[in-house]
């Protein structure tokens, strides 16, 4: 896991759910539901990102909040997604 | 006994004690369980000073513990104010004040719960934190907490009511950002319970999963109705892992599931519905706006075998208004059905008098799931409730058979997934915003839910503004599904001769 992955994530999901560029707003580590940042919708806006712009495609049985409901969780996912391409 | 929601539920605690009602992940609540943790929650709030007639809010997720508050509060003689957890603070604030709320219970991990509980602490407003933990040994404290807090804990009769009392108030888009409470009676949700009931054939063996939020209509009818039914009730509260909602549906055989267009778009979208073992979904229903046709025959194609009903209703109704029986949905693709028993519909003209078939005017019902009224706004309640009438706002037609179909809507609302956003509100909160001179807001059509918001603004001379800094402000002041998708930069808006924003052209 790179740092930059982090960020990457992290920016798309300030920029697009918090509308803002102040890391402070989104610990790697919160709930993205939890906090109500995302909704159904939302979710679906990220897995677009991690497929279009991460280049992952995100199988169905891996759409689970173990894999994508924080910044590390999904910096997790295609780090390991990538490793076993 | 006039039948109410907790003499129905008590009916089903009767005939099935040992049979589950409540499915919340690996935690699974009897009808006595459920009984017992709504008789608790009643004894508590009484505790804490509920009286009959005071109104009781709740800001929690669809949980057990909502389920027992909901029925305790009503138990106890009070009136339930969900409210809706994708609003800020200061709304929610706003709606519980206006209604003279005098207890407030919520989850504590809700992220505009330390906000709201401060703002009605201050207001006089007795709070109760409720902690929403999702495995059964957290829930289990929950209820021994509520039964050591409280005077008893055995079965207790409901406190008796009559059926034009109030029994919740749900706060609906108006069209100003002016809070209005839809008031329902005891008799308006028992009317629109057992109609629903009736048409969708529920019985005891149904097990229903609802992704719908309990604190909207449509999902407290669905709570409702299997409740009464002595059902099962798998709560979830999103669909944002929709393969694993399936997973959840093929694994417990579920045999109902309810959702708005969004709801159906999103599973279509994503999931391969064939690819799981669904032979036990006996029916699906539909209401919150119209979904495109292609979507019905896409439901249908790829679940033969599932009975989907389309369904047309209104806060105003308790929920329900109108079904299309499945078997037209070949002859009548496209239509909302007919009044479900008890309710007669009728199309009017804007002087009152019938449209005839093929027609267009205002839809209009009449039944006992009518509303009383907004909470505390007459001139509101005598706009919409005419001669037994509810005018509902929406543009329609019959045709020949007496089927009605949905034209659009008289009253300007975008229609976000199931959610009704005023452009006026949304405008409002714009127009607060330094440099802006003047906005207007509009919808636009959205793949996924239908419409989404769109804002104009022009800018005052000398000021700058970016797409960001507007959405942030959106983002602090308005629920999510509210904030604007698209956000444009004019030099002027378009005016009527009257001097107002022309929001159609804005497009």
């Amino acid at each position: 896991m790179s740092d930059s992955l982090h960020d990457t994530i992290r920016r798309f999901i300030l920029e697009n759910f918090l509308f803002t560029d102040d890391v402070s707003q989104l610990a790697l580590e919160d709930s993205l539901l939890g906090r109500g940042i995302v909704d159904s919708t939302g979710m679906l806006e990220i897995i677009l990102f991690i497929e279009e712009q991460l280049g992952v495609k995100v199988a169905d049985e891996d759409m689970v909040p173990e894999n994508l409901d924080s910044v590390s969780r999904i910096a997790a996912y295609v780090t390991a997604r990538r490793k076993a391409a | 006994m006039l039948p109410t929601l907790p003499t129905l539920l008590d009916a089903s605690v009767r005939r099935r004690p040992k049979a589950t009602a409540l499915v919340w992940h690996d935690v699974r609540w009897s009808y006595a369980d459920l009984a017992a943790a709504s008789a608790a929650a009643a004894a508590f709030l009484e505790r804490r000073g509920a009286k009959p007639g005071d109104r009781v809010g709740l800001l929690l997720r669809n949980c057990p513990q909502y389920v027992a508050l909901y029925y305790g509060a009503l138990a106890a003689g009070c009136a339930v104010v969900p409210l809706n957890p994708h609003e800020r603070a200061q709304v929610l604030a706003m709606q519980a004040q206006h209604c003279g709320t005098s207890l407030l219970a919520g989850d504590t991990a809700h992220p505009e719960w330390s906000a709201l509980a401060k703002k009605c602490r201050e207001a006089g407003v007795g709070i109760i934190p409720v902690e929403v933990a999702d495995d059964a040994a957290a829930l289990q404290g929950y209820l021994d907490q509520l039964k050591t807090t409280s005077a008893t804990t055995g079965p207790r009769p409901p406190h008796a009511v009559a059926a034009g009392d109030l029994a919740t108030i749900i706060y609906t888009s108006g069209t100003t950002g002016r809070p209005k409470g839809v008031m329902l009676s005891h008799g308006n949700l028992a009317a629109n319970t057992a109609s629903i009931v009736e048409y969708l054939e529920l019985g005891p063996a149904d097990r229903v999963l609802t992704v719908l939020p309990f604190q909207f209509s449509y999902g407290n009818s669905v709570l409702h109705t299997h409740l009464a039914v002595g059902a099962e009730v798998l709560l979830e509260d999103s669909l944002a892992y929709p393969h694993a909602v399936l997973q959840r549906m093929q694994n417990e055989a579920v045999t109902g599931f309810s959702g708005v267009p969004s709801t159906f778009a999103l599973l279509l979208s994503r999931c391969n519905l064939e690819d799981y073992d669904l032979a036990a979904l006996r029916y699906l229903t539909q209401a919150g706006g119209p979904m495109p046709r292609a979507n019905i025959s896409r439901l249908r194609e790829k679940l033969p075998k599932t009975r989907l009903f389309i369904m047309y209703g209104q806060t105003e109704a308790a929920a329900r208004l109108s079904y299309l029986p499945p078997e037209r949905l070949d002859d009548k693709l496209g239509s909302v059905g007919h009044g479900i028993p008890g309710v007669e519909l009728a199309v009017l003209h804007a002087d009152g008098s019938p449209a005839g078939a093929g027609e267009t005017g205002e839809i209009c019902a009449r039944g006992a799931n009518i509303m009383l009224g907004y909470w505390n706004d007459p001139a509101s309640s005598r706009e919409v409730l005419r001669d037994g009438w509810l005018l509902t706002g929406d543009l329609g037609h019959f045709d020949q058979e007496g089927f009605l179909y949905i034209d659009g809507r008289a009253v300007e609302m975008i229609k976000v997934g199931a959610f009704r956003v005023s452009p006026q509100e949304v405008e409002e909160v714009i127009a607060a915003l330094p440099g802006v001179e003047e906005v207007g807001v509009t919808a636009v059509q959205d793949e996924l839910l239908g419409q989404a918001v769109k804002a104009v603004i022009v800018v005052k001379a000398g000021a700058s503004l970016d797409e960001r800094t507007v959405k942030a402000h959106c983002h602090r002041n308005l629920a999510a599904y509210k904030i604007p998708k698209q956000v444009e930069f004019a030099a002027v808006l378009p005016h009527t001769a009257t001097g107002k924003v022309q929001r159609l052209r804005l497009v």
